[in-house]
């Protein structure tokens, strides 16, 4: 079913990432996935395309299909019901497998982290894809309740490498 | 203001009913009435039969800490004097089977199969299938049971990813050829559309993969935080769901809400309309393959989201509300600036809606498709703008008025034609009639206090919480517990519309399905594709919904 | 007929309405509530943000000998509830929203507290913030009952009345 792509799985290293990430700073295809949200980080993103905040100036389009993708939009906290959708999507990814976890649904699971019916959010289910050989070879999180538009495009760039990240963990003490 | 006990017109209604006197409570706005098991169907034929009740919601509970039961909820409304009848059907633990109304209550079905699948209440005379859970979830456990916590069904299922990933239902029917698009959705809820050739023969609903647990997850969280909760049931319309929650518990415990509160929670909403309704607007002028009029609107619409964070302090999920109030005031200065933005909005979107409705395109796909006739509208008990566009005036807004709806006059936006513009035009001039409504309000807005000071929560009272949001009626259930609610109930209106979309696509062409289903106004992310399996062919392919449309609307270019 | 080619001139009046972010300042509000911060020099670990918070972003767990206030962005909501409810009013809503980062653990910031061990039976149970102000309210209190847990501060207030008898 999934097409083989030159570069053997096991050879992909970082140095390949950082080149194919070069090479796709003109233009990338996104490729939204829904895993159950409430649809507002959804909107969010369909606001970044619309003229007051226009990505297309970027060259950034919207895609019908996972294999055209290179980036993978992902919102929602995986619900139990979309798991196999998920899936099969992410498995038709081509290499690199790029994510864009956006919200805080997927990036912790936001009020229902814990629920019967959810995962959790997009960092509980990397090591799962992993041993089903489905690797992620970047994954950046954009947190926000939804994620304005702004915080979508600054995300954008930190995947692209195009700008330092400047969240860093911090610990004070009394 | 008539009650069920004085009103003419429901004088035999209210007759019949008190023969079940010796279990009957009239309470404010509802009138409770415990039926057993064996006189349902009678009581629900008399009920469907009086004109003028529609079915509002149904609730299963569990009250066995309680009084030893279950109990089902049936809460039937009059809209003409704003009462609420509410049967209660005590279920034996130890057999719990209550007669289906399925056959006479056409609405009942979707809460039928919730309630088996949730609570494990069967229903005797209808089949039963498993319709929120996902099909590999274990036999008789049933998460709403007070008998697990959120923690042990955590224990008992957790989704295995199988390697070969499971295909969509239709693959147990029908043969799917790998054809030209890829069968991997990537939006979770779809439509199956059986076809015939180009015409519409028949279609389901393949849905609830956004089950997360809420309903569960708030029986352990405090009253304070089940607004935030509430909001993110869905992040369009967020905010008429806090709000209905509120009001609910409000409603139960007998909070007096100050009036400012209340008016700053009509204005919030009120704005929250107009945002929906340019929203749903763009979206069907792109499915028309009108782009530019998607490009415009959403660009007015921009303006919405600003103000409301100005407002509120976020674009969307705004975390206005508290039990007893709201949280954040708006002054003098926010005012003003609100009456300019929507000023400003109101000349933009005027002149735009003026040239873009008359595009050749756009007239033409919606005259005469997508027919609702009344008399299905009314047997579904329908609501919102898709009924309000077959020329049936429902609006909770003043059929059981609510916040500062209870202090003024206006009158609901209705068109007869029955067809997807009149549902358009329902809603374009909800955007008018909703401006007009905050500049209404800022005006009148009292002085006074945003919040009550404190309040007491009382274990096991009932409450009812109804708001108008754009999408049609929003009711939610409450049942009080000593630190959190006992039982919640939130019913969206896309729930109660969806049983209508197969009569609504009987018969069409299927580039006319698209704009069809959303002119429903369905949460969006499931107006973007759809299955289609042609029986005369066994074909199945997966199409994205504006792909569909466009074949159609490339014969006026 | 041509009623629609209004649209033309419309799109000409209105111009180019596009905020050219980042390269231009984003559309952010006076109210807009982004990322919070928690002052350490007014915290006292009482644990209130911990109670309200919705998603359970804020936790409060004593670790070795500390007790640590966590935040986890990556959960939070924005709603602002436990900037309303800290008693001390340590927590501050900024104006952030740039918080995208490429690993979760970056989404983490903790506060440290010093522990207080019980007298008797060598539990941590509180901040010593919070003990030193709970003293400084209840001036009266006898201060070897201050320094025990509450398990142990029933035990001996128990032992004293009967021995007292």
């Amino acid at each position: 079913m999934e097409v083989q792509r030159q570069t053997n799985l096991e050879t992909f290293s970082s140095k390949d990432l950082e080149k194919a990430l070069q090479r796709i700073k003109k233009s990338i295809w996104v490729f939204h996935l829904n895993t159950g949200s409430c649809n507002g980080c959804d909107i969010e993103i369909l606001d970044v395309l619309t003229p007051w905040f226009d990505v297309e100036r970027f060259g950034i389009k919207l895609v019908a299909s996972p294999r055209h993708a290179d980036v993978v939009l992902l919102t929602g906290p995986i619900t139990i019901k979309t798991l196999p959708r998920l899936v099969k999507a992410l498995r038709a990814v081509p290499r690199p497998r790029l994510v864009l976890a956006i919200g805080s649904c997927a990036v912790g699971g936001n009020i229902w982290f814990n629920s019967y019916a959810t995962l959790g959010g997009f960092p509980n289910i990397i090591d799962k894809l992993n041993e089903l050989g489905i690797i992620i070879d970047k994954v950046v999180y954009v947190p926000g309740c939804p994620a304005r538009p702004e915080a979508i495009i600054y995300g954008v760039a930190v995947m692209l490498n195009l700008i330092k990240q400047k969240s860093h963990y911090k610990k004070v003490k009394t | 203001m008539e009650s069920l006990s004085t009103s003419s017109e429901f004088e035999n209604l209210y007759s019949y009913l008190k023969r079940f006197s010796d279990r009957l409570v009239e309470e404010e706005d509802n009138l409770r009435i415990v039926v057993e098991s064996e006189k349902l169907r009678e009581v629900a034929e008399v009920l469907s039969k009086t004109e003028g009740v529609f079915l509002r919601t149904i609730a299963a509970s569990d009250e066995r800490s309680v009084n030893g039961f279950y109990k089902m909820y049936y809460v039937f409304g009059i809209d003409k004097i704003h009462r609420n009848i509410v049967i209660e059907v005590p279920v034996d633990p130890s057999d719990p089977v209550v007669p289906s109304i399925t056959d006479i209550v056409k609405a009942a079905d979707w809460y039928e199969k919730e309630a088996h699948d949730l609570m494990g209440i069967k229903f005797s005379g209808r089949t039963l299938y498993k319709f929120v859970l996902p099909d590999d979830w274990p036999d008789n456990v049933y998460p709403l049971r007070k008998d697990y916590t959120v923690q042990d069904l955590v224990k008992l299922y957790r989704p295995e990813i199988v390697t070969k990933a499971k295909e969509v239902e239709a693959e147990a029917a029908i043969i799917i050829p790998i054809g030209p698009y890829h069968p991997a959705l990537h939006e979770p809820e779809y439509f199956e559309l059986y076809v015939r050739g180009e015409k519409v023969v028949d279609a389901r609903y393949v849905g609830f993969m956004v089950h997360r647990g809420i309903e569960k997850l708030a029986e352990s969280m405090k009253y304070d935080q089940v607004p935030f909760l509430a909001e993110r049931i869905c992040g369009i319309c967020g905010f008429v769901h806090s709000c209905s929650y509120c009001q609910a518990v409000e409603k139960a415990l007998k909070i007096p809400v100050p009036e400012r509160a209340e008016y700053i929670r009509s204005i919030v909403l009120e704005i929250e309309r107009i945002h929906s309704h340019l929203l749903w607007l763009g979206v069907a002028f792109h499915l028309l393959g009108y782009d530019t009029g998607f490009m415009h609107i959403w660009r007015i619409r921009e303006q919405v989201m600003i103000l409301a964070e100005l407002l509120t302090g976020s674009r969307k999920t705004y975390g206005l509300n508290i039990i007893g109030g709201v949280r954040r005031d708006i002054d003098r200065d926010k005012a003003k600036k609100c009456l300019q933005v929507l000023d400003n909005i109101e000349k933009e979107f005027k002149n735009f809606v003026d040239a873009a409705i008359n595009v050749p395109q756009i007239k033409s796909r919606l005259r005469r498709t997508g027919l609702l006739p009344k008399s299905e509208a009314t047997s579904l008990s329908l609501v919102g703008p898709t009924v309000r566009g077959s020329g049936i005036p429902r609006d909770i807004r003043k059929d059981y008025p609510y916040a500062a709806y209870k202090y003024i006059d206006f009158k609901p936006v209705v068109r007869s034609e029955c067809d997807n513009m009149a549902r358009t035009e329902v809603r374009i001039y909800e955007i008018f009639q909703s401006i007009e409504l905050v500049k209404n309000f800022l005006d009148r807005i009292p002085e006074g206090d945003i919040a009550v000071d404190s309040w007491e929560p009382e274990p096991y009272k009932f409450g009812i919480g109804a708001v108008e949001a754009p999408r049609g009626e929003v009711i939610h259930i409450v049942i009080t517990g000593r630190y959190s609610p006992y039982r919640w109930r939130a019913r969206a209106p896309t729930y109660q519309n969806l049983p209508a979309i197969p009569i609504m696509l009987r018969d069409i062409e299927l580039a006319d399905a698209p704009i069809t289903i959303a002119s429903i106004d369905p949460c969006f992310s499931c107006t973007d594709r759809a299955l289609i399996i042609d029986i005369s062919s066994n074909n199945v392919k997966s199409v994205p919904l504006n792909i569909l449309s466009l074949k159609s609307s490339k014969l006026f270019r | 007929m041509v009623k629609f080619v209004k649209v033309i001139p419309i799109a000409v009046k209105v111009g180019t309405v596009t905020i050219k972010y980042p390269y231009a300042k984003p559309l952010v509000t006076d109210s807009f509530r982004g990322a919070i911060e928690v002052n350490p020099s007014k915290c006292t670990g009482c644990g209130a943000c911990t109670r309200i918070c919705p998603p359970k972003a804020l936790s409060m767990s004593i670790e070795g000998e500390t007790a640590i206030l966590r935040y986890f962005i990556g959960r939070c909501i924005f709603c602002g509830m436990c900037a309303d409810v800290c008693p001390e009013k340590a927590i501050k809503i900024t104006k952030e929203f740039e918080l995208a980062s490429e690993q979760v653990f970056d989404l983490y910031v903790d506060v440290e507290h010093e522990v207080v061990t019980c007298k008797r039976c060598g539990s941590k149970f509180v901040t010593s913030r919070l003990l030193n102000k709970v003293e400084q309210k209840l001036e009266e209190f006898p201060k070897e009952l201050l320094y025990l847990c509450p398990r142990c501060r029933r035990i001996e207030m128990l032992s004293k009345q009967t021995y007292l008898r």
